[in-house]
C-alpha cells in the first residue's frame, strides 16, 4: 500500500522530521554551474568508464542523496600500504646488514608480503568485484530507516553493430532496526552506449547521465516501497 | 600543464590520492620483493651483476649482464668464474678461479687440510690479465669463501649498458625515475 510523502502539513508534531525516503525521488541532476567540465579521450575505454564511475560517485554522494561508504577502498588501502611498508622495511634491513645475517628476516618479510598481496588480490576479485559505489542513507520516519545502495558497472565491448556500452547494476535495500528488519529490496540493471553520454570531443553530458542514473536509482527504490 | 590532473585529484579527494600513490609504491615494492626472492633462491646478495671492465674478454665484455648462484655446500672448482668482493672495496670483481686450497688445521699434531666447502681458499685471475689477482686482495694471500658473492651460471650480452650509463650520468637516473613516477601517479589504470 503506497504511503504518500510526509510533509509538515500531514503531521504537525513531526515538523522537524527529515524527509521520508520517497521524497528524494525523482532525483534531478546537479545544476550546471556547480559542475566542472569533464573531458576525456574518446578512444580510451578505460578513461570513459572511469569518467562515468567518478561522475556517479560525485553525483550520489551529494548531501541530499547518499553518504558514501568507503569500506572497499579502505580495505584495499590498508592491505596495500601494509604490504608496501613491509617490503620497504625488509629491503632496508637487508641493505643495512650482512646478507647471511638477514636471510631469515628476508624470508619472513617475503612470505608476509606474499600473503598480504594475495589477500588483497582475492578481496578485490571476489568481494569487491565490479562495485564502484556503496552508499547509505538514514531517515527518521517513526523509526530509523536505513537505506543501502550498491552500484557496480561494467563495460560491454563493442560489436560491429553496437558501440561500446556501459552497464550499470544497482541493488537497493531498505531496512530498519539496525538492519534486522527488511523493509524493501530492489535490483535493477541497465545498459547504455557510451555515445549517449560523450560527444565528439569527449565531453561528458552530465545532465543526461545524471538523469539516467537518477531514473535507475528511482526504479530500484520504488517497486518494493511498503 | 598539470592543472587538469590537480583539479581531478582535488575533486576526488584524499583517498584517491592515497590510492594513486599506493599504485606507484606497490609497483616498486613488488620489484624489490622479486629481487630479494631471487637473491634468496640463488643464495647470493646480488643475483644479477653487470661487467664493468674488460678483464674477462673474450668471455665477457663490458656491459654484459651476469646471473650468479652461490650453492651453499659445494666447493668451487678451478675454472669457475666467480664474483668476489674484497672487504673495504665497494665494487665486486669478476674473475676465474686459478687455484684452490683449503684452510689447514692441526689435528693430533698433524697439520692437514680440512676439505670442507667453507674452508676453501681461492686464487683468481682475469682471463684478459697478465697477472693473477694477488695485488687486488689488499693484503690477503688468498680469497676466502666468505668473500665470494657467487659464481656465474649464465649471461646476457649488452643489457648491462643501461646500468653503466645510468651510473655515469646520475641525472639521467633521476630523470627516468621522476618521469616514471609522474606517469604512474597521473594515470589511473
Amino acid at each position: 500500500m503506497a504511503r504518500g510523502g510526509k510533509g509538515p502539513a500531514d503531521s504537525p508534531k513531526d515538523s522537524t522530521a527529515t524527509p521520508s525516503p520517497r521524497s528524494i525521488l525523482p532525483i534531478t541532476p546537479t545544476p550546471s554551474k556547480d559542475r566542472d567540465v569533464v573531458k576525456v579521450n574518446n578512444a580510451n575505454l578505460i578513461e570513459l568508464k572511469n569518467a562515468l564511475d567518478d561522475a556517479i560517485k560525485r553525483f550520489l554522494s551529494r548531501p541530499d542523496l547518499f553518504k558514501q561508504i568507503h569500506l572497499h577502498t579502505d580495505v584495499r588501502l590498508a592491505l596495500g600500504w601494509t604490504s608496501v611498508i613491509i617490503a620497504g622495511s625488509t629491503a632496508f634491513y637487508s641493505y643495512r646488514l650482512d646478507f647471511e645475517q638477514t636471510k631469515p628476516v628476508i624470508w619472513i618479510g617475503l612470505i608476509v608480503y606474499f600473503i598480504l598481496t594475495s589477500i588483497q588480490a582475492l578481496y578485490a576479485y571476489f568481494v569487491e568485484g565490479d562495485i564502484i559505489f556503496v552508499g547509505k542513507r538514514k531517515t527518521f520516519d517513526k523509526r530509523i530507516v536505513t537505506e543501502r545502495i550498491t552500484l557496480s558497472s561494467r563495460t560491454k565491448p563493442s560489436t560491429p553493430e553496437n558501440p561500446p556500452g556501459y552497464t550499470l547494476s544497482l541493488t537497493y535495500r531498505r531496512s530498519t532496526n539496525a538492519g534486522k528488519s527488511l523493509l524493501g529490496r530492489g535490483q535493477t540493471s541497465e545498459s547504455r552506449p557510451y555515445t549517449a553520454f560523450f560527444d565528439d570531443e569527449g565531453v561528458l553530458d552530465h545532465d543526461r547521465f545524471e538523469t539516467w542514473v537518477g531514473e535507475i536509482v528511482g526504479r530500484a527504490m520504488e517497486p518494493e516501497w511498503q | 600543464m598539470f592543472s587538469e590532473e590537480l583539479k581531478t585529484l582535488r575533486k576526488l579527494g584524499f583517498r584517491h590520492l592515497l590510492l594513486q600513490v599506493l599504485n606507484f609504491a606497490s609497483v616498486l615494492a613488488s620489484g624489490l620483493m622479486i629481487w630479494k626472492a631471487l637473491g634468496l633462491v640463488t643464495n647470493t646478495e646480488s643475483p644479477i651483476v653487470v661487467v664493468l671492465s674488460g678483464s674477462m674478454e673474450p668471455a665477457f665484455y663490458r656491459g654484459d649482464l651476469l646471473f650468479l648462484v652461490n650453492p651453499p655446500n659445494t666447493r668451487y672448482q678451478i675454472g669457475d668464474i666467480t664474483v668476489y668482493k674484497i672487504p673495504g672495496q665497494e665494487i665486486p670483481i669478476v674473475h676465474r678461479v686459478l687455484e684452490t686450497h683449503d684452510i689447514a688445521k692441526t689435528v693430533n699434531g698433524v697439520r692437514e687440510a680440512v676439505r670442507r666447502p667453507e674452508n676453501q681458499l681461492l686464487l683468481t685471475k682475469g682471463d684478459n690479465n697478465y697477472l693473477d689477482d694477488v695485488e687486488l686482495y689488499q693484503g690477503l694471500d688468498w680469497l676466502e669463501r666468505k668473500h665470494i658473492v657467487g659464481k656465474v651460471r649464465g649471461f646476457l650480452p649488452y643489457l648491462g649498458y643501461v646500468t653503466i650509463v645510468m651510473n655515469d650520468f646520475p641525472k639521467l637516473k633521476y630523470a627516468v625515475l621522476g618521469g616514471l613516477g609522474l606517469l604512474a601517479l597521473i594515470q589511473r589504470e
